[in-house]
């Protein structure tokens, strides 16, 4: 079995950690290219969401590689999301890459044992070294959170940004060659020294903008154009609602222990929202709210076009953006944003959140 | 004065409003149905309403628009789930918000919840409770309309049964006895193919041709699951699986000449269950299939002319 799966942001270094770990062999995705969304929006439905596209590119380069097994999870929240893995079955099968096997984590809210049967199925006859595997896979997590913390920390204040970028550059070449979750956190730990070790402007007092939206959109950098570094290179500390560590402990660690993830999301949009109806609105609309309360000058919404849960947040958010004084800037992302006018509107909007926030 | 209660006519309106319509009435509320979609409506639904929202979503923002000025209170019951271990879509369970956000000047909104997800009795709750916010408190008159509304609602089911559509049924037309030519199916959502403004009269077209047309509406319920126990994976969106289970009937039947699908632009349960229609048809069907996507800019002449296409596809094979 030569496993594969998407890329979603940091993903490919959680989940190689974790295989790294149990044993088995698996295929890092090529990192995504126009070329790649291409490829997987030429055997995809055209009004489906904008993460269906480029996973399926994900696939077909990884499949090229040698993959035979792809292995994702199974929905967040109700949403299309849950029937991507069925739907790429046949939109593989059709385009000739026959024998793929689609190995779906449904998170644990359907029942663990189907998510550990999942893991199991991938593990062979190292079952054993899942849980362990899985607990270190948290701490690369973890410590991968920090690192962008640090980062969105650093790149506004920085005097030199190339410096910066030359040692995320080597970093993500080199975590790809280092094997396990020890080498992982060792090289994630080094590299958090020299992001320390940049020479930063400790005087600079930057605008803040909190990113919120749909979780791919927003993890997935190439999908959102890099909005991150775009805003970090403008001088502005970003703040973004969503982690891959926050969806594993909301999702997988929370509920194992006979909790409810989410708390401080869904008291927070309550007012707003009352329901769960599918997606991450609340997350959305709480992490709003939140970074409104918590000093944020700005916040971006970025979700894919005709992205169910996220058009109802986005007739949510006027709202909150009046309830707090708090510009929002809306970004709805499909294969045909363009570069140009992107930047145009994010400098449109640093400027203008830097103004009113004097 | 009893009070006066708009009902906006988009979404599941021709789903549930000969039930909605006799609980209130019989409880003593006057109810005051938004008129049937026009460019006005529309062109209101369109101004007040995020850009990339779906087209029914948009029409029905242009119906609440429409009734504002003329009722004391508006319903806009915030529907999350109708059938148990289903969703509807997203957008059903926001959509109190996303109208009352967007829509100015609004009087009062009654979005009581109806949750069908655990079981059925929520519905029961769930009516008390609309009736309470409607200040009608009599538990005993209560029960009566609820069982009036049950009582009209099973009704109008077998009427649709009989192969009405919803909005003759409620309109009091009744079913014209006419020579069929050919049958078909027509899939799509009740609030795009009963909207005879955002259909361009679709049905009427259809019929006016001599063509019997058969819509997911007019199917058994539990025929449908049935016919959806085959997908892979459950479908949790009970608008999806709708369109699938009767596509798989329509497909599955060979009395059918054929298999027609309405679809909203930018409508996302449409673009996963018309790709898992369209590969099945693709497959196995052999008889003619035609999906039309409609938006606020479809124009009538190019509407007509793919219908035309696909009535010379029926009568050549
Ligand atoms: S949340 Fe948005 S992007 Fe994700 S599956 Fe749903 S519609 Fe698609
Ligand atoms: S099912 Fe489609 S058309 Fe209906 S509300 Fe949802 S997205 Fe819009």
């Amino acid at each position: 079995m030569r496993l594969t799966y998407p890329h979603m942001g940091e993903v490919y270094i959680a989940v190689k950690s974790m295989m790294d770990d149990i044993g088995v062999e698996s295929i890092i995705p090529a990192f995504t290219t126009n070329s790649t969304l291409r490829l997987g929006s030429s055997i995809s439905p055209e009004a489906i969401c904008l993460p269906y596209k480029i996973m399926l590119g994900n696939y077909i380069n990884s499949i090229k590689a040698g993959a035979d097994t792809i292995i994702i999870t199974g929905s967040c929240g109700p949403c299309r999301f849950g029937y991507y893995g069925p739907l790429q079955m046949q939109a593989l099968e059709d385009a000739g890459y026959n024998d793929i096997d689609i190995i779906i984590l449904d998170p644990p809210r359907e029942g663990y044992g189907k998510f550990l049967e999942g893991l199991k199925k991938v593990a062979g006859k190292n079952s054993r070294r899942i849980i362990p595997s899985f607990i270190n896979a948290y701490k690369v997590c973890s410590e991968l959170d920090s690192m962008n913390e640090l980062l969105y920390y650093t790149r506004p204040r920085a005097f030199n940004k190339a410096e910066l970028r030359i040692l995320i550059h080597e970093f993500k070449k080199n975590i790809t060659s280092v094997k396990g979750s020890a080498q992982m956190l060792e090289l994630i730990r080094d590299t958090k020294r020299r992001i320390n070790a940049v020479d930063i402007d400790e005087s600079l007092k930057p605008v803040k903008i909190g990113i919120i939206g749909e979780i791919y959109t927003i993890i997935e950098p190439f999908s959102n154009l890099n909005t991150e570094e775009r805003l970090g290179d403008m001088g502005v500390e970003v703040h973004r609602s969503m982690t891959v560590k926050d969806w594993v402990q909301n999702n997988v660690i929370l509920p194992a222990t006979g909790r409810k993830g989410y708390k401080l999301e869904r008291k927070l949009s309550k007012p707003y929202l009352p329901v769960l109806i599918g997606g991450h609105t609340q997350q959305c609309i709480g992490h709003a709210v939140h970074y409104a309360k918590t000093g944020c000058d700005g916040l971006i919404q970025i979700y894919p076009m005709t992205c169910m849960p996220e058009i109802v947040s986005r007739s949510i958010l006027p709202q909150v953006e009046k309830n707090y004084n708090i510009p929002i800037l809306y970004l709805i992302v499909d294969e045909q944003t363009g570069e140009a006018g992107f930047q145009t509107r994010l400098e449109a909007f640093v400027d203008y959140v830097s103004s009113s926030s004097l | 004065m009893s009070v006066k209660v708009g009902i906006p006519r988009g979404m599941y309106f021709y789903k549930y409003y000969p039930f909605i319509q006799s609980f209130l009435t019989e409880l003593g509320a006057e109810i005051v149905p938004s008129p049937e979609t026009t460019k006005e409506i529309l062109d209101k639904g369109v101004l007040y309403s995020i850009d990339d929202a779906c087209l029914p979503v948009k029409i029905l923002h242009g119906h609440v628009y429409s009734l504002k000025d003329k009722v004391d209170c508006i319903l806009i019951p915030r529907l999350t789930s109708v059938s148990k271990g289903e969703y509807i879509c997203p957008k059903f369970g926001g959509l109190p918000e996303m109208v009352k956000y967007s829509v100015p000047d609004l009087p009062p909104v009654i979005d009581t919840e109806i949750n069908l997800i655990k079981n059925r009795n929520s519905l029961i709750k769930a009516l008390y409770k609309m009736a309470f916010t409607l200040k009608f408190r009599n538990p005993i008159s209560i029960n009566k309309s609820i069982n009036k509304a049950l009582k009209v609602h099973k009704e109008f089911k077998t009427a649709l049964h009989e192969g009405n559509t919803p909005d003759c049924i409620i309109g009091g037309i009744p079913k014209r006895q006419c020579k069929t030519n050919a049958r078909i199916g027509l899939i799509g959502h009740p609030y795009l193919l009963y909207d005879n403004f955002a259909s361009m009269s679709l049905i009427k077209k259809l019929r006016e041709r001599g063509v019997e047309v058969i819509t997911p509406d007019m199917l058994d319920q539990h025929m449908i699951n049935e016919l959806c126990m085959e997908l892979s994976k459950r479908m949790f969106w009970s608008s999806g699986k709708s369109l699938i289970g009767s596509a798989l009937f329509v497909m599955d039947n060979s009395s059918f000449n054929g298999m027609l699908a309405l679809t909203a632009f930018g409508c996302g349960v449409d673009s996963l269950a018309g790709e898992y229609i369209e590969k099945q048809a693709r497959r196995y069907y052999k008889k003619p299939y035609m999906v039309l996507n409609i938006d606020e800019h479809t124009g009538d002449a190019s509407f007509n002319t793919r219908i035309e296409a696909f009535f010379d596809l029926i009568h050549m094979s």
